[in-house]
Protein backbone atom coordinates (compact mmCIF):
# COMPACT_ATOMS: atom_id res chain seq x y z
CA UNK A 1 0.00 0.00 0.00
CA UNK A 2 2.99 2.24 0.72
CA UNK A 3 3.73 1.78 -2.80
CA UNK A 4 0.17 2.78 -4.34
CA UNK A 5 0.08 5.69 -1.83
CA UNK A 6 3.95 7.14 -3.11
CA UNK A 7 2.22 7.07 -6.58
CA UNK A 8 -0.44 9.16 -5.20
CA UNK A 9 0.64 11.46 -3.08
CA UNK A 10 4.77 11.47 -3.61
CA UNK A 11 7.28 9.89 -1.50
CA UNK A 12 8.10 13.08 0.61
CA UNK A 13 4.25 13.76 1.69
CA UNK A 14 4.53 10.00 3.46
CA UNK A 15 5.70 9.52 7.29
CA UNK A 16 6.27 6.13 8.30
CA UNK A 17 5.82 5.63 12.08
CA UNK A 18 8.17 2.65 12.56
CA UNK A 19 7.57 2.06 16.33
CA UNK A 20 4.13 2.09 16.18
CA UNK A 21 3.72 4.23 19.10
CA UNK A 22 1.36 6.77 17.60
CA UNK A 23 -0.89 3.99 16.63
CA UNK A 24 -0.56 4.01 12.31
CA UNK A 25 2.22 2.60 11.16
CA UNK A 26 2.28 5.36 8.16
CA UNK A 27 0.98 8.53 7.72
CA UNK A 28 0.28 10.70 4.35
CA UNK A 29 -0.76 14.10 3.46
CA UNK A 30 -3.24 13.75 0.62
CA UNK A 31 -4.10 16.54 -1.43
CA UNK A 32 -7.74 17.23 -2.12
CA UNK A 33 -7.83 16.61 -5.55
CA UNK A 34 -6.41 12.95 -5.31
CA UNK A 35 -8.12 12.39 -2.51
CA UNK A 36 -11.11 10.40 -3.59
CA UNK A 37 -8.99 8.01 -5.93
CA UNK A 38 -6.72 7.73 -3.09
CA UNK A 39 -9.72 6.23 -0.80
CA UNK A 40 -10.76 4.39 -4.01
CA UNK A 41 -7.92 2.06 -3.85
CA UNK A 42 -8.26 1.30 -0.54
CA UNK A 43 -11.91 0.37 -0.77
CA UNK A 44 -10.77 -2.15 -3.66
CA UNK A 45 -7.86 -3.48 -1.57
CA UNK A 46 -10.03 -4.22 0.91
CA UNK A 47 -9.47 -1.66 4.04
CA UNK A 48 -11.92 0.22 5.90
CA UNK A 49 -12.36 3.70 6.92
CA UNK A 50 -12.04 3.52 10.49
CA UNK A 51 -12.55 7.19 11.63
CA UNK A 52 -12.75 10.52 10.44
CA UNK A 53 -12.04 13.68 12.52
CA UNK A 54 -11.45 17.45 12.03
CA UNK A 55 -8.24 19.14 13.59
CA UNK A 56 -8.52 23.05 14.23
CA UNK A 57 -5.54 25.21 13.73
CA UNK A 58 -4.68 28.63 13.45
CA UNK A 59 -3.18 28.69 10.14
CA UNK A 60 -5.67 25.92 8.36
CA UNK A 61 -8.34 22.80 9.31
CA UNK A 62 -7.22 19.22 9.07
CA UNK A 63 -9.27 15.94 8.23
CA UNK A 64 -7.76 13.07 9.40
CA UNK A 65 -8.91 9.82 8.07
CA UNK A 66 -7.81 6.28 10.01
CA UNK A 67 -7.99 3.20 7.48
CA UNK A 68 -7.48 -0.05 8.87
CA UNK A 69 -7.93 -3.23 7.60
CA UNK A 70 -8.64 -6.98 9.04
CA UNK A 71 -5.93 -9.20 9.02
CA UNK A 72 -3.27 -8.51 9.82
CA UNK A 73 -4.31 -4.74 10.80
CA UNK A 74 -2.59 -1.83 9.67
CA UNK A 75 -3.35 1.24 10.57
CA UNK A 76 -2.61 4.32 7.80
CA UNK A 77 -3.55 8.05 8.26
CA UNK A 78 -4.58 10.28 5.40
CA UNK A 79 -4.51 13.48 6.82
CA UNK A 80 -5.92 16.61 4.37
CA UNK A 81 -5.06 20.06 4.83
CA UNK A 82 -8.34 22.08 4.10
CA UNK A 83 -8.06 26.23 4.08
CA UNK A 84 -10.61 27.89 6.10
CA UNK A 85 -13.99 28.54 3.89
CA UNK A 86 -12.96 25.61 1.20
CA UNK A 87 -14.60 22.38 0.95
CA UNK A 88 -13.50 18.66 0.38
CA UNK A 89 -14.44 16.27 -2.12
CA UNK A 90 -16.91 13.33 -0.45
CA UNK A 91 -15.81 9.97 -0.31
CA UNK A 92 -19.09 8.54 0.87
CA UNK A 93 -19.63 6.91 -2.64
CA UNK A 94 -16.47 4.97 -1.73
CA UNK A 95 -17.17 4.16 1.90
CA UNK A 96 -21.01 4.58 3.36
CA UNK A 97 -19.60 4.83 6.65
CA UNK A 98 -18.48 8.19 5.24
CA UNK A 99 -22.16 9.26 5.14
CA UNK A 100 -22.32 10.12 8.66
CA UNK A 101 -18.76 11.09 9.62
CA UNK A 102 -18.93 13.39 7.28
CA UNK A 103 -22.13 15.18 8.56
CA UNK A 104 -20.62 14.94 11.75
CA UNK A 105 -17.60 16.35 10.59
CA UNK A 106 -19.21 18.94 8.81
CA UNK A 107 -21.22 20.07 11.87
CA UNK A 108 -18.66 20.32 13.76
CA UNK A 109 -16.23 22.08 12.01
CA UNK A 110 -17.96 23.80 8.97
CA UNK A 111 -16.37 21.73 6.54
CA UNK A 112 -18.67 21.33 3.33
CA UNK A 113 -18.05 17.64 1.79
CA UNK A 114 -18.84 18.80 -1.71
CA UNK A 115 -20.84 15.99 -3.37
CA UNK A 116 -22.21 14.75 -0.33
CA UNK A 117 -26.04 13.71 -0.82
CA UNK A 118 -27.48 14.05 2.39
CA UNK A 119 -25.78 16.92 4.72
CA UNK A 120 -27.90 17.59 7.59
CA UNK A 121 -27.61 18.22 11.77
CA UNK A 122 -26.52 14.92 12.50
CA UNK A 123 -26.00 15.14 16.54
CA UNK A 124 -26.66 18.71 16.92
CA UNK A 125 -30.11 20.07 16.38
CA UNK A 126 -31.12 20.48 13.09
CA UNK A 127 -31.24 24.42 13.03
CA UNK A 128 -27.88 24.82 14.79
CA UNK A 129 -25.68 27.30 13.04
CA UNK A 130 -22.20 26.84 14.60
CA UNK A 131 -19.96 24.80 14.75
CA UNK A 132 -18.74 23.44 17.87
CA UNK A 133 -15.41 22.10 17.38
CA UNK A 134 -13.82 24.94 16.15
CA UNK A 135 -11.72 27.07 18.61
CA UNK A 136 -13.45 29.94 18.73
CA UNK A 137 -16.32 28.41 20.12
CA UNK A 138 -17.10 28.10 23.78
CA UNK A 139 -14.52 27.33 26.44
CA UNK A 140 -10.85 25.94 25.00
CA UNK A 141 -6.96 26.14 26.42
CA UNK A 142 -5.43 27.24 23.53
CA UNK A 143 -5.73 27.79 19.46
CA UNK A 144 -2.17 27.30 17.95
CA UNK A 145 0.10 26.84 14.26
CA UNK A 146 0.12 23.43 12.65
CA UNK A 147 3.62 23.32 13.62
CA UNK A 148 3.53 24.63 16.89
CA UNK A 149 1.78 20.62 17.59
CA UNK A 150 3.94 19.16 14.96
CA UNK A 151 6.91 21.15 14.23
CA UNK B 1 -65.55 16.40 -21.52
CA UNK B 2 -61.67 15.50 -19.89
CA UNK B 3 -62.30 12.70 -17.64
CA UNK B 4 -60.80 13.56 -14.09
CA UNK B 5 -57.50 11.57 -12.97
CA UNK B 6 -57.69 9.36 -9.83
CA UNK B 7 -55.59 11.11 -6.75
CA UNK B 8 -52.51 9.52 -6.65
CA UNK B 9 -52.74 6.39 -3.79
CA UNK B 10 -50.11 6.89 -1.20
CA UNK B 11 -47.85 3.73 -1.46
CA UNK B 12 -45.55 4.20 2.07
CA UNK B 13 -46.37 5.88 5.41
CA UNK B 14 -43.94 6.61 7.74
CA UNK B 15 -43.56 4.94 11.21
CA UNK B 16 -41.64 5.96 14.21
CA UNK B 17 -40.48 2.85 15.60
CA UNK B 18 -40.17 2.11 19.56
CA UNK B 19 -39.76 3.19 22.31
CA UNK B 20 -38.80 -0.52 22.19
CA UNK B 21 -35.75 -1.85 23.26
CA UNK B 22 -34.54 -0.38 27.06
CA UNK B 23 -31.79 1.82 24.74
CA UNK B 24 -34.39 3.72 22.68
CA UNK B 25 -36.24 5.23 25.50
CA UNK B 26 -36.18 9.32 24.19
CA UNK B 27 -32.55 8.88 23.02
CA UNK B 28 -32.89 7.32 19.40
CA UNK B 29 -35.82 7.21 17.12
CA UNK B 30 -36.03 5.24 13.99
CA UNK B 31 -37.87 6.81 11.18
CA UNK B 32 -39.52 3.90 8.77
CA UNK B 33 -40.52 4.52 6.02
CA UNK B 34 -42.82 1.33 5.25
CA UNK B 35 -44.81 -0.41 2.49
CA UNK B 36 -47.52 -2.70 4.42
CA UNK B 37 -45.51 -4.68 7.03
CA UNK B 38 -42.21 -4.53 5.11
CA UNK B 39 -39.03 -1.94 5.79
CA UNK B 40 -38.46 0.73 2.86
CA UNK B 41 -36.21 2.96 4.16
CA UNK B 42 -34.99 3.31 7.83
CA UNK B 43 -33.58 6.54 9.17
CA UNK B 44 -32.09 6.23 12.70
CA UNK B 45 -32.61 9.63 14.16
CA UNK B 46 -29.57 10.62 16.90
CA UNK B 47 -28.27 13.29 18.63
CA UNK B 48 -30.63 13.83 21.72
CA UNK B 49 -27.76 12.28 24.12
CA UNK B 50 -24.81 14.67 22.80
CA UNK B 51 -23.10 16.51 25.42
CA UNK B 52 -20.10 17.71 23.44
CA UNK B 53 -17.48 15.60 25.58
CA UNK B 54 -14.76 15.69 22.91
CA UNK B 55 -15.33 19.32 23.27
CA UNK B 56 -15.02 19.13 26.98
CA UNK B 57 -11.90 17.42 26.82
CA UNK B 58 -10.48 20.70 25.24
CA UNK B 59 -11.08 23.08 28.61
CA UNK B 60 -10.44 19.94 31.68
CA UNK B 61 -6.68 18.09 32.65
CA UNK B 62 -6.44 14.58 31.47
CA UNK B 63 -6.97 13.71 34.89
CA UNK B 64 -10.56 15.21 34.85
CA UNK B 65 -11.73 14.09 31.45
CA UNK B 66 -11.42 10.54 32.76
CA UNK B 67 -15.00 10.35 34.50
CA UNK B 68 -15.99 11.51 31.26
CA UNK B 69 -15.55 8.37 29.71
CA UNK B 70 -17.06 6.04 31.40
CA UNK B 71 -20.21 8.35 30.77
CA UNK B 72 -19.82 8.03 27.01
CA UNK B 73 -20.67 3.90 27.17
CA UNK B 74 -22.27 3.80 30.64
CA UNK B 75 -22.43 -0.21 30.55
CA UNK B 76 -18.61 -0.27 29.64
CA UNK B 77 -16.91 2.32 31.55
CA UNK B 78 -14.04 0.62 33.39
CA UNK B 79 -12.71 0.01 29.70
CA UNK B 80 -13.79 3.29 28.42
CA UNK B 81 -11.52 4.15 31.68
CA UNK B 82 -8.92 1.79 30.64
CA UNK B 83 -8.22 2.84 27.09
CA UNK B 84 -8.37 6.19 27.70
CA UNK B 85 -5.31 5.57 30.76
CA UNK B 86 -3.43 3.66 28.27
CA UNK B 87 -3.78 5.80 25.50
CA UNK B 88 -2.57 9.10 27.71
CA UNK B 89 0.34 6.71 28.87
CA UNK B 90 1.57 5.95 25.46
CA UNK B 91 1.44 9.64 24.73
CA UNK B 92 3.33 10.49 28.28
CA UNK B 93 5.68 7.94 28.22
CA UNK B 94 4.23 6.33 31.51
CA UNK B 95 4.93 2.42 32.52
CA UNK B 96 2.37 1.43 35.19
CA UNK B 97 3.78 -1.63 37.40
CA UNK B 98 2.53 -5.44 36.16
CA UNK B 99 0.32 -5.59 39.51
CA UNK B 100 -1.92 -2.44 38.16
CA UNK B 101 -1.98 -4.12 34.71
CA UNK B 102 -3.30 -7.17 35.53
CA UNK B 103 -5.94 -5.28 37.79
CA UNK B 104 -7.09 -3.70 35.07
CA UNK B 105 -7.76 -6.24 32.96
CA UNK B 106 -9.46 -8.28 35.35
CA UNK B 107 -11.67 -5.25 35.67
CA UNK B 108 -12.02 -4.57 32.35
CA UNK B 109 -13.13 -8.43 31.84
CA UNK B 110 -15.61 -8.69 34.76
CA UNK B 111 -17.21 -4.92 33.37
CA UNK B 112 -17.56 -7.03 29.47
CA UNK B 113 -19.23 -9.94 31.28
CA UNK B 114 -21.67 -7.43 32.93
CA UNK B 115 -22.26 -5.54 29.81
CA UNK B 116 -22.75 -8.44 27.78
CA UNK B 117 -25.06 -10.17 30.23
CA UNK B 118 -27.25 -6.81 30.32
CA UNK B 119 -27.71 -6.52 26.79
CA UNK B 120 -28.68 -10.50 27.16
CA UNK B 121 -31.13 -9.79 28.93
CA UNK B 122 -32.36 -6.95 27.45
CA UNK B 123 -32.18 -8.64 24.12
CA UNK B 124 -34.54 -11.64 24.68
CA UNK B 125 -37.09 -9.50 26.59
CA UNK B 126 -37.40 -7.37 23.55
CA UNK B 127 -38.38 -10.55 21.90
CA UNK B 128 -41.03 -11.27 24.43
CA UNK B 129 -39.06 -13.29 27.10
CA UNK B 130 -39.16 -11.48 30.53
CA UNK B 131 -37.87 -14.66 32.77
CA UNK B 132 -34.17 -14.30 31.54
CA UNK B 133 -33.60 -10.70 32.37
CA UNK B 134 -34.26 -11.57 35.97
CA UNK B 135 -31.92 -14.00 35.96
CA UNK B 136 -28.79 -12.04 34.22
CA UNK B 137 -29.51 -9.17 36.22
CA UNK B 138 -29.21 -11.24 39.26
CA UNK B 139 -25.73 -12.49 38.28
CA UNK B 140 -24.75 -9.01 36.80
CA UNK B 141 -25.75 -7.26 40.08
CA UNK B 142 -22.96 -9.21 41.53
CA UNK B 143 -20.22 -8.16 39.22
CA UNK B 144 -21.40 -4.48 40.16
CA UNK B 145 -20.84 -5.54 43.73
CA UNK B 146 -17.67 -6.93 43.10
CA UNK B 147 -16.72 -3.56 41.33
CA UNK B 148 -18.18 -1.47 43.95
CA UNK B 149 -16.45 -2.73 46.64
CA UNK B 150 -12.80 -2.11 44.60
CA UNK B 151 -13.72 1.24 42.82
CA UNK B 152 -16.55 3.19 44.81
CA UNK B 153 -19.36 2.95 42.29
CA UNK B 154 -21.56 0.82 40.12
CA UNK B 155 -20.84 2.12 36.83
CA UNK B 156 -19.13 4.96 35.97
CA UNK B 157 -16.12 3.66 37.68
CA UNK B 158 -13.23 5.97 37.17
CA UNK B 159 -11.12 3.26 38.82
CA UNK B 160 -8.19 3.43 36.22
CA UNK B 161 -5.27 5.85 36.93
CA UNK B 162 -2.43 7.14 35.14
CA UNK B 163 0.39 5.03 36.26
CA UNK B 164 -1.97 2.31 37.65
CA UNK B 165 -5.11 2.57 39.50
CA UNK B 166 -6.92 3.82 42.27
CA UNK B 167 -7.28 0.97 44.96
CA UNK B 168 -5.57 -1.95 45.62
CA UNK B 169 -7.53 -5.48 45.50
CA UNK B 170 -7.69 -8.14 47.88
CA UNK B 171 -7.87 -11.82 49.10
CA UNK B 172 -12.18 -10.62 49.08
CA UNK B 173 -11.85 -9.37 45.88
CA UNK B 174 -10.10 -12.32 44.30
CA UNK B 175 -12.52 -14.55 46.22
CA UNK B 176 -15.31 -13.04 44.65
CA UNK B 177 -14.36 -12.97 41.40
CA UNK B 178 -13.48 -16.69 41.63
CA UNK B 179 -16.99 -17.70 43.77
CA UNK B 180 -18.59 -15.22 40.65
CA UNK B 181 -16.98 -17.26 37.95
CA UNK B 182 -17.90 -20.63 38.98
CA UNK B 183 -21.56 -19.77 39.61
CA UNK B 184 -21.92 -17.54 36.29
CA UNK B 185 -20.49 -21.06 34.51
CA UNK B 186 -22.87 -23.57 36.84
CA UNK B 187 -25.77 -20.98 35.18
CA UNK B 188 -24.87 -21.58 31.38
CA UNK B 189 -27.16 -24.27 31.25
CA UNK B 190 -30.14 -22.82 32.82
CA UNK B 191 -29.63 -19.61 29.82
CA UNK B 192 -28.81 -22.70 27.03
CA UNK B 193 -32.14 -24.17 28.19
CA UNK B 194 -34.04 -20.89 28.75
CA UNK B 195 -32.91 -18.61 25.37
CA UNK B 196 -30.35 -20.69 23.40
CA UNK B 197 -32.74 -24.11 22.67
CA UNK B 198 -36.06 -22.09 22.66
CA UNK B 199 -38.06 -23.00 19.42
CA UNK B 200 -39.50 -19.25 19.39
CA UNK B 201 -36.13 -17.48 20.07
CA UNK B 202 -34.50 -19.45 16.88
CA UNK B 203 -37.31 -18.59 14.93
CA UNK B 204 -37.26 -14.52 15.60
CA UNK B 205 -33.07 -14.77 14.90
CA UNK B 206 -31.92 -17.19 12.55
CA UNK B 207 -31.71 -15.78 9.53
CA UNK B 208 -32.69 -12.13 10.67
CA UNK B 209 -30.80 -9.04 10.15
CA UNK B 210 -27.79 -10.63 8.03
CA UNK B 211 -24.71 -8.59 8.18
CA UNK B 212 -22.35 -9.61 5.63
CA UNK B 213 -18.32 -8.93 5.24
CA UNK B 214 -19.09 -6.20 2.86
CA UNK B 215 -21.42 -4.96 4.29
CA UNK B 216 -19.58 -4.57 7.74
CA UNK B 217 -16.72 -2.82 6.04
CA UNK B 218 -18.83 -0.41 4.38
CA UNK B 219 -19.65 0.82 7.51
CA UNK B 220 -17.02 0.12 9.60
CA UNK B 221 -19.03 -2.37 11.76
CA UNK B 222 -17.01 -3.87 14.94
CA UNK B 223 -16.91 -6.21 17.46
CA UNK B 224 -19.31 -9.24 18.10
CA UNK B 225 -21.18 -8.17 15.13
CA UNK B 226 -18.53 -8.45 12.76
CA UNK B 227 -16.87 -11.94 14.39
CA UNK B 228 -20.51 -12.67 14.14
CA UNK B 229 -20.00 -12.86 10.02
CA UNK B 230 -16.67 -14.69 10.40
CA UNK B 231 -13.91 -11.94 11.08
CA UNK B 232 -11.91 -13.05 13.78
CA UNK B 233 -11.54 -9.16 14.20
CA UNK B 234 -10.44 -8.33 18.15
CA UNK B 235 -8.36 -5.29 19.18
CA UNK B 236 -7.06 -8.07 22.04
CA UNK B 237 -5.69 -10.24 19.52
CA UNK B 238 -5.00 -8.73 16.38
CA UNK B 239 -3.14 -5.38 18.41
CA UNK B 240 -2.83 -6.92 21.84
CA UNK B 241 -2.44 -4.50 24.67
CA UNK B 242 -1.91 -4.08 28.29
CA UNK B 243 -0.97 -7.93 29.15
CA UNK B 244 -3.39 -9.22 26.91
CA UNK B 245 -0.87 -11.77 24.95
CA UNK B 246 -0.17 -13.77 27.86
CA UNK B 247 -3.28 -15.51 28.51
CA UNK B 248 -4.80 -17.92 26.52
CA UNK B 249 -8.19 -17.16 24.87
CA UNK B 250 -10.35 -17.56 21.64
CA UNK B 251 -12.17 -15.23 19.58
CA UNK B 252 -15.63 -16.95 18.73
CA UNK B 253 -16.46 -16.06 15.49
CA UNK B 254 -20.16 -16.99 13.69
CA UNK B 255 -20.71 -18.00 9.64
CA UNK B 256 -23.68 -16.66 8.96
CA UNK B 257 -23.85 -12.85 10.76
CA UNK B 258 -27.73 -13.04 11.50
CA UNK B 259 -28.71 -12.40 14.63
CA UNK B 260 -28.26 -15.63 16.24
CA UNK B 261 -24.72 -15.61 15.51
CA UNK B 262 -24.26 -12.28 16.89
CA UNK B 263 -26.40 -13.91 20.20
CA UNK B 264 -24.10 -17.03 20.17
CA UNK B 265 -20.45 -15.19 19.93
CA UNK B 266 -21.51 -12.40 22.71
CA UNK B 267 -22.48 -15.77 24.50
CA UNK B 268 -19.12 -17.46 24.22
CA UNK B 269 -17.28 -14.12 24.50
CA UNK B 270 -18.56 -14.50 27.96
CA UNK B 271 -16.61 -17.64 28.60
CA UNK B 272 -14.05 -16.48 27.26
CA UNK B 273 -13.77 -13.35 29.21
CA UNK B 274 -14.08 -15.71 32.32
CA UNK B 275 -10.72 -17.67 30.98
CA UNK B 276 -9.03 -14.65 30.69
CA UNK B 277 -9.85 -13.40 34.65
CA UNK B 278 -9.18 -17.10 36.08
CA UNK B 279 -5.57 -16.55 34.19
CA UNK B 280 -4.73 -12.88 35.30
CA UNK B 281 -5.87 -13.98 39.07
CA UNK B 282 -3.85 -17.12 38.64
CA UNK B 283 -0.50 -14.69 37.24
CA UNK B 284 -1.30 -11.75 39.57
CA UNK B 285 2.27 -10.42 40.66
CA UNK B 286 2.53 -8.56 44.01
CA UNK B 287 3.84 -5.48 44.12
CA UNK B 288 2.92 -1.75 44.26
CA UNK B 289 -0.47 -0.71 42.33
CA UNK B 290 0.37 2.46 41.24
CA UNK B 291 3.34 4.47 40.33
CA UNK B 292 4.45 6.67 42.88
CA UNK B 293 5.53 10.58 42.55
CA UNK B 294 3.81 11.31 39.28
CA UNK B 295 2.08 14.60 38.89
CA UNK B 296 -1.59 15.13 39.18
CA UNK B 297 -1.63 17.60 36.08
CA UNK B 298 0.53 15.45 33.74
CA UNK B 299 1.84 17.63 30.75
CA UNK B 300 2.52 14.79 27.41
CA UNK B 301 4.87 15.85 24.98
CA UNK B 302 3.88 17.41 21.68
CA UNK B 303 2.23 15.04 19.40
CA UNK B 304 -0.88 12.77 18.39
CA UNK B 305 -1.33 9.08 19.80
CA UNK B 306 -4.37 6.98 18.55
CA UNK B 307 -5.02 4.16 20.29
CA UNK B 308 -7.52 1.25 19.93
CA UNK B 309 -9.03 -1.01 22.09
CA UNK B 310 -11.52 -3.73 22.44
CA UNK B 311 -14.94 -2.41 24.48
CA UNK B 312 -17.81 -4.57 25.31
CA UNK B 313 -19.78 -3.18 21.57
CA UNK B 314 -16.11 -3.08 19.33
CA UNK B 315 -13.27 -1.71 18.58
CA UNK B 316 -13.39 1.94 20.35
CA UNK B 317 -10.06 4.79 19.72
CA UNK B 318 -8.93 7.63 21.64
CA UNK B 319 -7.34 9.87 19.17
CA UNK B 320 -5.43 12.28 21.02
CA UNK B 321 -3.37 15.78 20.19
CA UNK B 322 -1.28 17.43 22.53
CA UNK B 323 0.50 20.67 22.64
CA UNK B 324 2.45 20.29 25.22
CA UNK B 325 0.30 21.59 27.62
CA UNK B 326 -2.21 20.00 30.63
CA UNK B 327 -4.90 19.85 28.24
CA UNK B 328 -5.53 18.12 24.98
CA UNK B 329 -5.47 20.20 21.89
CA UNK B 330 -7.91 17.98 20.36
CA UNK B 331 -9.71 14.48 21.83
CA UNK B 332 -11.18 12.49 19.48
CA UNK B 333 -13.41 8.91 20.10
CA UNK B 334 -13.96 6.45 17.41
CA UNK B 335 -16.74 4.68 19.09
CA UNK B 336 -18.08 1.52 17.99
CA UNK B 337 -22.07 1.28 17.89
CA UNK B 338 -21.90 4.61 15.21
CA UNK B 339 -20.70 2.02 12.79
CA UNK B 340 -23.19 -0.78 13.98
CA UNK B 341 -26.11 1.70 14.26
CA UNK B 342 -25.36 3.11 10.33
CA UNK B 343 -25.69 -0.31 8.96
CA UNK B 344 -28.95 -0.78 10.11
CA UNK B 345 -30.06 1.78 7.35
CA UNK B 346 -28.77 -0.88 4.87
CA UNK B 347 -29.71 -4.20 7.11
CA UNK B 348 -33.56 -2.91 7.65
CA UNK B 349 -34.18 -2.51 4.41
CA UNK B 350 -36.50 -4.81 2.87
CA UNK B 351 -37.26 -6.58 6.63
CA UNK B 352 -40.57 -7.00 8.38
CA UNK B 353 -40.75 -4.39 11.28
CA UNK B 354 -41.19 -7.23 13.58
CA UNK B 355 -37.85 -8.52 12.79
CA UNK B 356 -36.86 -5.02 12.89
CA UNK B 357 -37.08 -5.06 16.94
CA UNK B 358 -34.62 -8.50 16.87
CA UNK B 359 -32.27 -6.68 14.66
CA UNK B 360 -32.08 -3.55 16.95
CA UNK B 361 -31.59 -5.54 19.59
CA UNK B 362 -28.99 -7.98 18.72
CA UNK B 363 -26.69 -5.05 17.47
CA UNK B 364 -26.04 -4.06 20.96
CA UNK B 365 -26.01 -0.26 20.94
CA UNK B 366 -25.47 2.17 23.41
CA UNK B 367 -26.66 5.30 22.17
CA UNK B 368 -25.12 7.95 24.68
CA UNK B 369 -21.82 6.62 23.25
CA UNK B 370 -22.63 7.22 19.68
CA UNK B 371 -24.02 11.27 20.62
CA UNK B 372 -20.51 11.68 22.94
Amino acid sequence: MSEVLKRWVGEERLRLEPDFEKGVVLSAEVPRDVLHEVMRTFETEGWYLESLTGLDFKDTLELVYHMNRYEPSARIALRVPVPRGEGVPTVSDVYRSALWLEREVWEFFGIVFTGHPDLRPLLLPEDADFHPHRKDFGRVHAHRRREEIYG
Amino acid sequence: MAEQSAPPVQQTYSLNLGPQHPSTHGVLRVLLTMDGEFIVEADPIIGYAHRGHEKMAESRTYLQFMPNCSRMDYLSGMIYNHGFCLAVEKLAGIVPPERARYIRVICSELNRISSHLLWFGTFVMDLGGFTPFLYCFDDRERILDILDRVSGSRLTYSYCRFGGVARDIDEVFVQATRDFIQRLRSRWTDYHNLVTKNVIFIHRTRGVGVIDRETARQFGVTGPNLRACGVPFDMRKVEPYEVYDRFDFQVPTGTRGDALDRYCVRLEEMEQSCRIIEQALDQLPEGPHRLEGLRLKIKPRRGEVYFAFESARGLTAYYLVSDGSAYPYRCHVRVPSYGNLHCLTEVLKETLVADAISILGSIDIVVPEIDR
